[in-house]
């Protein structure tokens, strides 16, 4: 096969291409679904519920105080749950959009768009500690051994484009966090070809450009040699469906390097949508750009897209910290979600903002600020079906635990597969002869009044 | 001046001589700082003492010759309750001491009253004493009453520092009652409770303690010197040992009972469930006659939550006829809520029986005669061939002797062959030392072993490595594998003790350990159940981790089988373990410790007057409260530590062969240091998996159904591994053969290598394996020699030939009708890559390197969550959880690496510079001569684009990567 071969089976390998990278394991989704894509704008840290989704004027009354008996009793004994000294949200809560629901001023540009956000309250789990808190947040085990939720998400469906890693994650801890948890984006005992491909913003997909030297025709003959290698071994071998896959998976890189670059060059874009997501506010210009990059990769059929923003960690100080997180998100998560829509893509995305867990209503230590708390905690889903300008779950007065509705993190892992039209229960990977799904032996239920 | 805040037996600061002073017997410096340490505990004590003039706040007593009652104070509270307990430490000096047999002797004594007395009355008649007096010809610790009521114990030693401790206690409950018993410990351990060193009763005993104060006597002189330090009074046995709560076995809620299972709930269940609900052939398999069962229904402590209960509640059960009368559904109720007590011996759990092939004994099988008899070469052919026939298979020919030369390389060595080896040689290719890195790394899979901590902080284990090392020489030594899991499993506990047994036991400590949680109980037990999971799946192929929070539904393996396989480990834990003599080594970390806890305490008490309750003073925060003086040393030491020979591993202080020191450890909240922490671990059965909900306590056991296991069990981890390497048990040597099965040809006599349970799937060849295990067995355990019989035989040297109509019969080539080729591992991949560019860096062992490096895969640093991104790339084991078979899965992402990184980049042109021709290359990439048509193109291609380009084309070929 000489050169030419390769670029005609690049031209008509369409069908041959399906299998590797387009398929996942279901024929077609088990119901109809209100979303294509995922993007979950994931804040490592713990954003605190009382001081943005979930006002409870009562903190003001009782600052200082203890926690009443009366809620302190429902308060799960775990560490870090303290009980003393209640205190007051620095921001004022007021009624947003057409909804009304409230939002604190923390978040102003959010809040303009109130009418599109689910606000769950009643988030609940037991994990006070970051590192097995994001596994249960997006895996559902604190031991991080099960897959993540992009990886079941890619195994039920798998990818709409051929040309693009379909589960892309962005890391921005750059405020000396610890290093995100790795099980957020990987596959656990699901093949390792459904891990989440780590990507830098700036930089784009690993080794996706030519080697220095290597000029394109250069490329396409070396591509042609390993083709006729691989094509020969695969005949005298038997034509196993692991080597045609793997004859495949060239064809696709050489597709790859094409599209990942034009992907990532973010030059096309107007200046005025770049001001809109924030990309010239030092503070808010790295997750601007992933955002816009997470808005670019829905685009072209990317199906899940996370982006994990380090940094909100209020020990010592919640009004020092999150005030400076508001200034990293505010405006690019609100100018996702609308230029989603400018896009008319907001329909078929669904974005889930939200923490490990959220904190306490109580102030830390003698500093200001709050510690981990996941007996409640608040997050918010928008687009994809849901109905926006509601708010679901209700805390007891102090935002400390959950009193109505509580939803668990494999909950909410259900309800977002649930809109990419996979019943989690029907979904079945045969592990070692064990039937595995999504939620495992702990089982869940999606939030379906989230949606329409 | 020091004070600590660990109560370590080998750490506490001394009182410094240098302020031993005969003229100034008052120090009152630092005096608010021991108060909070030694007295604000328990909130009993919290008035300043009261000092007349003989006595110092770091408490040098010195006697008068007379009655004196130097040093004293008043209880917050009086206390009437029915127990208390005292310590303090002592320390008399050597040069002081009078013996009784010079007519002279000692008195000094810890009294407990209702009064305060004054500086020179003494409280005698009727008052508890802890102390010092003679007995005989010696000075001996003592409690009494009276000096008529005194019992003794341990004799006293001079300049050795004692801890006393002392329970005073009612044997009638009640405010009016007296403190009519009174026990003594001298230096006690955390399980020794239950025996004190002496003890009195009196009847006639104060029945409140408002003050407590030392006395000296007649006997105590006035150059007589005697250190008295940390102080304290508490409720609890734990509180006065400072064994934090959380750290020991969780504590079981105390209820008040009021249901007797025998008498109430027993006759319910019998009248009006067993009817149905008993035995084997239960209703729709409910039993409520075993207890696992019924809590497999139930939440104790919760009946609301219970099925159980909803089901009796709602009236759905018993069906028909009369429900549960309410003081029934009450009785119930309250039973569960208590917590679901049990009568064993009425209700015994029974044994379970199981068919399921991999729970019988292994019988040799004979080996079959086949007509293909010419094909047999060794007994393994036999037992294939006659499958052959049964399906109708015909095996395909052998491969020619390049294929095989390379396949046994690559599968030997993970390295292509080398061109001036003989093509096949076994022996050869057994004795290399690169079969160890190959074959250890297969096992390091197993073991999920890894370099760092895993979780959230993830710090780096710099001393992981000894045990990957252990393991690559392990396998090139042909350890015996019952002598490797001993080793690994209670290589501590072994006898005589050797650093290489210690460095063995990195299996277990490979276990995560969460250096953020907080809840020592959590903490633990997560290590346990990772160790539980990894050595059921590893060595027993038993899914273990169902059992964690209810018994299996599949294998018969209960909720009480997990925690009894838990009680093997729980008096040990992870930790950087001292090799060698460690005299040196032991004074250094000591001394670290007391610096470090020093000023912990002093960090403490200083939040403590901020008013900050529960202060949490983290290690990084410690080093920077040191003074710089402090610092300066601290960082000393920590560099001396540093350069100490040692492992991360797993040591029990209670059944190690000896005692051995513990270095420090990268970890923000580490569990305890104090051994007596660890031998007062107890294990209980937790209900739901849940560390807060803790069931019935349990002993080390192996599962039930593999019969009883012996009760009086001196060593644990070593009687858990003979039972696991005795030539009865039915699992072990099956696994172990068929796991080098299936790293010889990809896949397992029994497809599910980790699980040989119900659940896993039949073997392929279920005579074959039992073949091989007792092979394994009647060998000396021997490893090498399954490799010889797998690798001398017809099976493993058959062509990768495809042939249609076998493939119609067998299409997974399930009965071995040809060789499979398969995808080389990541590691192998790279390390091959840098071999035939001669890159390869072939160092052995040591510690672990950086990406950059060229040696070995197995040598670059694992570090959990982060490991080399081509690892990750192509389906590289996660060191989390045992690995039992390395998934093959193809992505673009990986095409990427191979065409476009700079690894990649640099190999092709190393190799480029190597090789004279294309024919050259292609000869070092496939170990073959290439075709004339590969050459035509070959050549074509170099000439275009150099010898780097194609070289970077054959590195990428299926070809290179495949094991023909």
């Amino acid at each position: 096969m000489d050169r030419r071969n390769f670029l005609t089976r690049l031209g008509t390998g369409s069908i041959a291409l399906q299998s590797l990278m387009a398929e996942g394991s279901l024929q077609k989704p088990h119901r109809v679904p209100t979303a294509r894509s995922v993007i979950s704008l994931f804040m490592s840290g713990g954003p605190s519920q009382v001081d943005t989704f979930d006002p409870k004027p009562e903190l003001a009354r009782l600052a200082g105080r203890d926690v009443p008996e009366s809620l302190a009793k429902n308060v799960p004994k775990i560490k870090r749950a303290g009980l003393q000294n209640l205190m007051a949200s620095y921001w004022t809560f007021r009624p947003r959009g057409d909804s009304g629901i409230p939002i604190s001023d923390l978040f102003p540009e959010v809040a303009k768009r109130a009418d599109d956000l689910c606000v769950i309250r009643s988030m609940t789990h037991r994990n006070p500690v970051h590192g097995p808190g994001e596994c249960v947040a997006l895996t559902g085990a604190a031991s991080g051994n099960r897959p993540s939720l992009g990886a079941w998400a890619l195994y039920g469906l798998g990818s709409e484009t051929q040309n693009l890693p379909a589960f892309i994650a962005m890391n921005l801890h750059n405020n000396g966090m610890q290093h995100p948890q790795a099980a957020g984006w990987g596959t656990a005992f699901l093949p390792s070809s459904l891990q989440g491909t780590v990507v830098d913003p700036a930089k784009g997909v690993r080794h996706i450009t030519l080697p220095r030297g290597t000029t394109l025709e250069r490329r396409r003959r070396e591509l042609s040699t390993i083709t006729l290698l691989n094509d020969d071994f695969s005949r005298r071998t038997g034509r196993d469906s692991e080597l045609e896959a793997r004859i495949r998976a060239y064809e696709i890189a050489y597709r790859m390097m094409k599209a990942a670059p034009e992907l990532f060059d973010i030059k096309s874009e107007t200046k005025q949508t770049l001001n809109q997501y924030g990309m010239e506010k030092s503070a808010a210009k790295s997750v601007a750009h992933a955002c816009l990059l997470a808005r670019r990769m829905v685009e072209r059929g990317v199906r899940f897209v996370q982006i994990r923003v380090g940094g909100w960690d209020a020990h010592g100080n919640i009004h020092g910290n999150h005030t400076n997180m508001a200034a990293r998100t505010d405006q690019p998560v609100a100018a996702l979600l609308e230029d989603l829509q400018r896009h008319g893509l907001l329909d078929s995305t669904l974005v889930v903002w939200g923490g490990e867990f959220g904190r306490t209503p109580t102030m830390e230590g003698r500093g200001k600020g709050r510690d981990h708390s996941p007996s409640a905690y608040s997050v918010w889903l928008a687009g994809g079906g849901i109905r926006g300008g509601q708010v679901i779950g209700q805390t007891d007065p102090i935002g400390y635990t959950v009193i109505d509705r509580p939803v668990k993190p494999l909950d909410l892992h259900a309800t977002i597969l649930h809109a990419l039209g996979i019943d989690s229960d029907e979904l079945v990977y045969n592990h070692h002869g064990l039937k595995e799904t999504p939620l495992g032996v702990t089982g869940g239920s999606a939030v379906t009044e989230a949606f329409g | 001046m020091t004070i600590t805040s660990g109560f370590r037996p080998c750490g506490l600061p001394r009182i410094m001589k240098s302020m031993k002073s005969r003229v100034c017997h008052l120090v009152v410096i630092f005096f608010g700082l021991l108060l909070p340490r030694a007295f604000a505990d328990d909130g009993l004590l919290t008035q300043p003492w009261k000092l007349n003039g003989l006595a110092s706040p770091k408490f040098q007593i010195q006697g008068t010759a007379s009655r004196n009652n130097p040093l004293r104070q008043a209880l917050k509270v009086p206390f009437s309750g029915d127990e208390l307990f005292v310590r303090y430490r002592i320390r008399y000096d050597l040069e002081t001491i009078d013996l009784p047999e010079e007519k002279n002797g000692e008195f000094f004594v810890l009294w407990l009253d209702q009064v305060e007395g004054n500086d020179s009355s003494t409280h005698s008649g009727n008052i508890p004493n802890v102390g010092l007096h003679v007995s005989g010809n010696e000075n001996r610790f003592m409690v009494r009453y009276a000096s008529s009521n005194q019992q003794f114990g341990p004799p006293l030693v001079g300049d050795r520092e004692f801890v006393v401790v002392a329970r005073l206690w009612k044997s009638q409950s009640g405010k009016s009652q007296p403190f009519d018993q009174l026990n003594l410990w001298i230096d006690p351990k955390a399980n020794s409770k239950s025996e004190p060193a002496a003890s009195v009763s009196h009847s006639k005993s104060i029945n409140q303690v408002r003050w407590i104060g030392f006395s000296t006597g007649v006997k105590t002189e006035i150059d007589d010197s005697i250190d008295v330090w940390d102080i304290k009074l508490a409720t609890t046995w734990e509180a006065i040992l400072d064994l934090p709560p959380q750290s020991t076995a969780p504590t079981q809620p105390i209820v008040k009972r009021t249901i007797d299972f025998a008498k109430h709930v027993y006759p319910i269940l019998k009248a009006r469930c067993f009817e149905c609900h008993q035995g084997k052939d239960a209703k729709e398999g409910v039993r409520l006659d075993v207890w696992d069962e019924v809590l497999n229904r139930t939440a104790p402590r919760d009946a609301s939550k219970s099925k159980l209960y909803q089901l009796v509640l709602d009236g759905e059960m018993p069906p028909g006829g009369e429900s549960l009368k309410s003081e029934e559904v009450a009785t119930l109720r309250a039973w569960i809520d208590e917590g679901l007590e049990w009568d064993q011996k009425l209700l015994p759990t029974p044994i379970p029986k199981t068919t399921h092939w991999a729970f019988q004994p292994i019988r040799r099988p004979e080996v079959p005669s086949v007509e293909n008899a010419e094909w047999v070469r060794t007994p393994i052919d036999a037992f294939i061939a006659r499958q052959h026939r049964k399906h109708g298979l015909t095996p395909a020919k052998p491969a020619n002797t390049e294929t095989l030369a390379r396949r046994m390389s690559l599968d030997l060595l993970g390295l292509p062959p080398n061109s001036s080896a003989a093509p096949g040689d076994v022996e050869r290719l057994l004795d290399h030392p690169a079969y160890g890195e190959r074959w250890g790394r297969h096992w390091l899979d197993v073991a999920r072993w890894a370099e760092s901590n895993g979780h959230q902080h993830n710090r780096h284990r710099a001393y992981a490595w000894m045990y990957r090392d252990w393991v690559v020489d392990a396998f090139n030594g042909d350890k015996p594998f019952d002598q490797f899991i001993r080793e690994q499993l209670a290589g501590d506990e072994l006898n005589p003790y050797s650093d290489a047994n210690i460095i063995a036991t990195g299996f277990l400590a490979a276990a995560r350990y969460s250096g953020n949680e907080l809840d020592k109980q959590i903490q633990r037990n997560d290590i346990l159940v990772d160790i539980v999971n990894t050595t059921a799946s590893a060595f027993l192929g038993l899914t273990f981790e169902c059992a964690q929070c209810h018994t299996h539904k599949f294998d018969p393996i209960s909720i009480r089988d997990y925690y009894g396989l838990q009680a093997f480990f729980a008096k040990g834990q992870p930790g950087n373990v001292v090799l060698g003599k460690d005299a040196k080594a032991k004074s250094l970390v000591d001394r670290r410790w007391e610096i470090f806890d020093t000023v912990h305490a002093r960090l403490v008490t200083i939040k403590r007057r901020q008013g900050i309750a529960n202060p949490i003073v983290i290690p990084t925060a410690v080093i920077g409260g040191m003074r710089s003086k402090e610092r300066a040393e601290f960082r000393n030491l920590d560099e001396q530590i540093k350069k100490v020979a040692q492992a991360w591993a797993f040591y029990s202080p209670s059944s190690s062969a000896k005692p051995l020191t513990i270095a420090p450890h990268d970890m923000r909240f580490p569990l305890p240091q104090d051994p007596r922490i660890l031998e007062a671990q107890k294990t209980a059965l937790l209900i739901r998996g849940d560390v807060k909900s803790p069931g019935p306590n349990v002993a080390p056991a192996w599962p039930i159904v593999f019969g009883p296991t012996p009760s009086e069990i001196d060593k644990p981890r070593t009687a858990l591994a003979k039972w696991m390497t005795s030539l009865t048990n039915p699992l072990v040597a099956r696994v172990w053969v068929n796991r080098i099965w299936q790293w010889h040809f990809g896949r397992g006599l029994v497809e599910t290598s980790s699980d040989f349970g119900l659940q896993g799937t039949q073997p392929s060849h279920p005579e074959l394996l039992d073949y091989l295990a007792s092979e394994l067995m009647t060998n000396k355990w021997s490893t090498k020699h399954i490799h010889r019989l797998i690798l001398n035989s017809s099976t493993y040297q058959q062509s990768y030939e495809f042939n249609q109509a076998n493939a119609d019969i067998d299409p997974d080539n399930k009965y071995l009708w040809r060789w499979k080729p398969r995808r080389l591992e990541a590691e192998a991949i790279r390390d091959c890559m840098l071999a035939v560019s001669g890159l390869l860096d072939a160092t052995r062992g040591g510690p672990s390197v950086e990406l950059k490096s060229k040696r070995r895969g197995i040598y670059l640093r694992q570090r959990r969550d982060n490991l080399p991104h081509q690892q990750m790339l192509f389906d590289g084991a996660s060191g989390n959880v045992s690995c039992t078979r390395r998934r093959v899965s193809t992505t673009a992402l990986q095409q990427l690496w191979q065409l476009n990184s700079l690894f990649a980049q640099e190999v092709a042109e190393a190799m480029a510079k190597r090789v004279k021709s294309a024919e050259h290359a292609a000869r070092l990439a496939f170990g073959r001569v290439p075709t004339k048509k590969e050459l035509a193109h070959l050549n074509q291609h170099a000439e275009k684009h150099g010898l780097a380009s194609i070289c970077l084309g054959l590195l990428n070929s299926s070809e290179f990567v495949y094991i023909p």
